[in-house]
């Protein structure tokens, strides 16, 4: 086979990680509260901001950079749902509510990224020696291996967390079934916010992968990544967290390989052509429920 | 005249409609009773058009209704109720019968009188300005009643239109309905657990067991056959 | 039949009810039509009428969105990919065919509709997956436009309309573009396929249960809350002389179309009116004085509305005092 290809698939394979860490940060929000979080790729964005900060102006290295973002924006996460969320459960439309409640935040957050750091593209700079290794005739950069390993140990962590711990249960309950959790004498509404942290915590940690593996980054790029999301949670599948990995890596995957042989927009044409042929022939997605009018 | 025959429907493992005949002639009241889940509601839906049988034959007046779209069912002249009224919370009385006459040649002032007499007759007509919403559940089954009878329906089916409605207000629905059968030339499928209206009502009753007919008769025969008082407990 | 006689002597009662719901739409009527006179002094009077031409864009774009979101019961996050095709159509017409303007501008709300049908299967998706959806179509829409060879769509430098400018004669095509989708909407709330719509908005399924033809009553809907976005991209071509992918198919058309649709209330026919004047002359002043936050602020702005005022300044106005519905269209 054509290196090219190889590579395509190995990037596909990483990127795909990536995708599937924005999906999960997604799925875990919509499923415990129904909520859309349009703002996902903003948060993501933020997070990429908050390494090059800490790098910058603290010395501070990015993968140590990572699990703070990752508590700290847990925090503001947590703190965001209770400013932001309960309202939203009582209106008429809890859902279109609380998605052009949180487009409202991606379109605030942008603007105020936009504001403090202007706009032109930041790099994270932070290099791993060495920078390339190859295998054979396949050449990686090293930061895109060490991305992939740091997503994989975030998946198995979050994997854990959802199936080992008592909190991780109760959420998983709540995915389930919101009222019965309530009966049953947990604090819905604390979950639910530990839900929504977790999901801002990942967007951020994500967003520090990203500043690793890719060369800029600018304050309006959180629309791209939100939309990415979507279409790994359209392709995988609402509510099914391991749907989201195998969409996102349908998804990595397609559109890199598609980007070895035509321009990036092409590539992300095709890959968008994918969910919405996903949604034509099989729309609940690869798993989950369905989700016709 | 409404023909059904060996009608047959599964939700993956589980039966729900194991075989149904029935024949309803025009006028008509049909009572239909049977333990919860035994499958008076999958059958309605099944001859409104809400579920496609896995096999059996539903024909109206010798037209099949096999397959036809929801929508197309009602233009043939089958109306239906549910057991939790849906009407149209945030549209008026009026509106709410002016828009089931979808399918009316009829002009504005036509449509509007058949409006006002059927709101009369459930004795809503004052409230007719009204939001759906703000009526209460037995008004509102009262209002989904009306709702399909101003399309001039052929047959109508009742899920449980007893349900949750007091003594005064199933008197009125009792004449209702008897008046429906009787002047307006409709046949009726009443699916209810209140076993003095559908003895009162039914010319014929059938009691459903399991997906299919355990037996059928009038009031009387039903009443004492043993098949019947051991499946469903003192009928 | 044979069924006691329902023929129709018009009851007096039945004037008496048509005139008390009557009274609404005469309002709004008014409403619209001093709001379309008011707009059509504005070119003899003042020497700029920049803002209110993008007054009257925000008006229609709001008022399309309505019919998206109040009528019909969608999210359209891809809105703007009707507004986007609408001005391509008129650039490609008038500047790579030659030919003459208005037939260009009629290309505009075909080539919307056309986009509309199109995108009919959609229309059978929930809420937040057929957002997704149309959002994802109008970055394939852009993105193909942008990557077409020069000749065909300008490619990512988009086309330039050389030798259309005529301002007044632009201005008074997007009034009368304005007109249309007032007097569509208006139609909509007062005729049976409205009532259809909200029906089905209500409860699609008992809608069908009742005889209505879901899907196509859909469609018509969506057919006429595309081509209005179209025509006002195509005039605001004309209006600017300029377009380009990034800016015609601008995420932010979309949001603000539901930003002042949303402000009004959708539930509403002046409603997303209001919101636009409201709101454009809020943008306006802001962005004369504090251009630099100006996209923090419509962020915040949603924020706000959403928390507080989720059905709009019209519409909670309504929920406080529902006698108000009768004057309220």
């Amino acid at each position: 086979m054509n290196s090219l290809l190889i590579q395509g698939l190995l990037n596909g394979l990483i990127l795909g990680a990536i995708y599937g860490l924005i999906g999960l940060g997604l799925n875990i929000v919509y499923g415990v509260l129904r909520v859309v979080n349009f703002a996902h790729g903003e948060f993501l964005v933020i997070g990429a901001y908050f390494a090059w900060v800490l790098l910058q102006y603290l010395g501070i290295n990015p993968l140590l950079a990572l699990p703070i973002s990752f508590v700290v924006f847990f925090g503001v996460g947590y703190l965001l749902y209770f400013l932001l969320v309960p309202r939203m459960s009582k209106s008429d439309d809890p859902e279109t509510s609380s998605l052009l409640l949180m487009f409202g935040v991606s379109i605030a957050l942008s603007a105020t990224l936009l504001l403090v750091f202007e706009a032109d593209s930041r790099t994270l700079e932070f290099a791993i020696e060495p920078v390339f290794l190859s295998f054979g005739q396949i050449i990686l950069p090293t930061i895109r291996l060490v991305a992939l390993l740091i997503s994989v140990l975030l998946v198995a962590a979050l994997a854990y967390f959802l199936y080992r711990t008592q909190v991780g249960k109760a959420l998983r309950a709540i995915i389930m079934n919101k009222d019965a959790v309530s009966i049953v004498g947990i604090n819905a509404e604390r979950l639910s916010g530990v839900a929504f942290g977790l999901g801002i915590a990942l967007a951020a940690a994500t967003g520090v992968i990203v500043a690793l593996v890719f060369p800029a980054f600018s304050p309006f790029m959180g629309n791209d990544y939100t939309l990415i999301g979507f279409v790994v949670i359209v392709l995988g599948g609402l509510g099914h967290p391991i749907g989201a990995l195998i969409g996102a890596l349908l998804y990595g995957v397609t559109e890199q390989v598609a980007a070895v042989y035509f321009n990036p927009s092409i590539a992300t044409i095709l890959g968008f052509s994918l969910m919405i042929a996903m949604i034509f022939i099989r729309p609940s997605g690869l798993l989950g429920q369905r989700q016709l009018r | 005249m409404l023909t059904v025959r060996n009608l047959r429907k599964s939700f993956g493992g589980l039966q729900a409609l194991a075989g149904v005949d029935i024949t309803l002639p025009d006028e008509s009241i049909l009572g239909v009773i049977g333990m919860n889940g035994s499958g008076k509601t999958t059958m309605l839906n099944c001859i409104n058009g809400i579920y496609i049988p896995d096999s059996g034959d539903i024909a109206l007046d010798g037209a099949s209704l096999l397959g036809l779209p929801v929508h197309e069912v009602a233009g043939r002249g089958v109306g239906r109720t549910f057991q939790v009224p849906r009407v149209f919370q945030h549209l008026s009385l009026l509106d709410n019968l002016d828009v089931a006459q979808t399918g009316s040649a009829a002009g504005n002032d036509d449509r509007y009188a058949l409006s006002e007499y059927w709101l009369k007759k459930v004795e809503l007509l004052r409230l007719r300005h009204n939001y759906a919403e703000e009526l209460s559940g037995g008004q509102q089954k009262l209002l989904e009643l009306a709702r399909i009878m101003v399309a001039r329906p052929k047959v109508i089916l009742l899920d449980e239109p007893f349900a949750g409605v007091n003594p005064q207000l199933a008197q009125m629905l009792i004449g209702i309905i008897s008046e429906i059968a009787s002047r307006h030339h409709c046949a009726v499928i009443l699916v209810s657990h209140d076993l003095t209206s559908i003895y009162q009502l039914s010319h014929h009753i059938i009691v459903m067991n399991e997906g299919a007919i355990l037996t059928q008769g009038d009031a009387a025969t039903v009443k004492s056959d043993p098949a019947v008082i051991e499946a469903y407990l003192g009928a | 039949m044979g069924s006691p006689d329902f023929a129709a002597t018009a009851s007096s009662q039945h004037r008496q009810d048509r005139s008390v719901d009557r009274l609404k739409y005469r309002i709004a009527l008014g409403l619209f039509a001093a709001l379309v006179a008011a707009l059509a002094a504005v070119p003899l009077l003042a020497a700029n009428a920049s803002f209110a031409f993008y007054l009257m864009v925000w008006i229609a774009m709001a008022t399309g969105m309505n019919i998206c979101v109040g009528f019909t019961g969608y999210l359209p996050f891809g809105y703007v990919v009707f507004y986007g095709v609408g001005a391509y159509a008129t650039g490609i017409c008038f500047k790579l065919l030659g030919l003459p303007i208005v037939v260009a501008l009629l290309a505009a709300g075909l080539a919307g509709a056309v986009v509309a049908l199109l995108m009919t299967p959609t229309l059978r998706l929930k809420g937040v997956y057929f957002g997704i959806v149309s959002l994802g179509l109008a970055t394939i829409v852009r993105l193909l436009i942008s990557n077409l060879p020069e000749s065909f769509t300008g490619g990512s430098m988009g086309l330039i309309l050389a030798g259309a400018n005529n301002p007044t004669h632009s201005y008074y095509a997007m009034l009368a573009v304005m007109t249309l989708a007032l007097a569509c909407v208006l139609w909509l709330s007062t005729s049976r396929l409205g009532r259809q719509l909200r029906a089905i908005k209500d409860d699609d399924g008992a809608a069908a249960c009742i005889g209505i033809n879901v899907p196509r009553v859909r469609l018509k809907a969506w057919l006429l809350a595309a081509i209005i976005p179209a025509l006002v991209g195509g005039v605001e071509a004309w209006y600017t002389n300029v377009v380009d992918p990034e800016y015609s198919f601008h995420v932010l058309i979309t949001a603000k179309s539901i930003i002042y649709g949303m402000a009004g209330g959708f539930g509403t026919i002046i409603g997303p009116v209001i919101g636009a004047i409201a709101l454009v002359g809020i943008d306006h002043v802001i962005w004369e004085r504090f251009p630099l936050i100006n996209l923090l602020l419509l962020g915040m702005v949603i924020i706000l509305l959403m928390l507080f005022l989720p059905r709009g300044v019209v519409g909670s106005l309504i929920k406080r005092r529902p006698q108000l519905r009768r004057y309220i269209a």
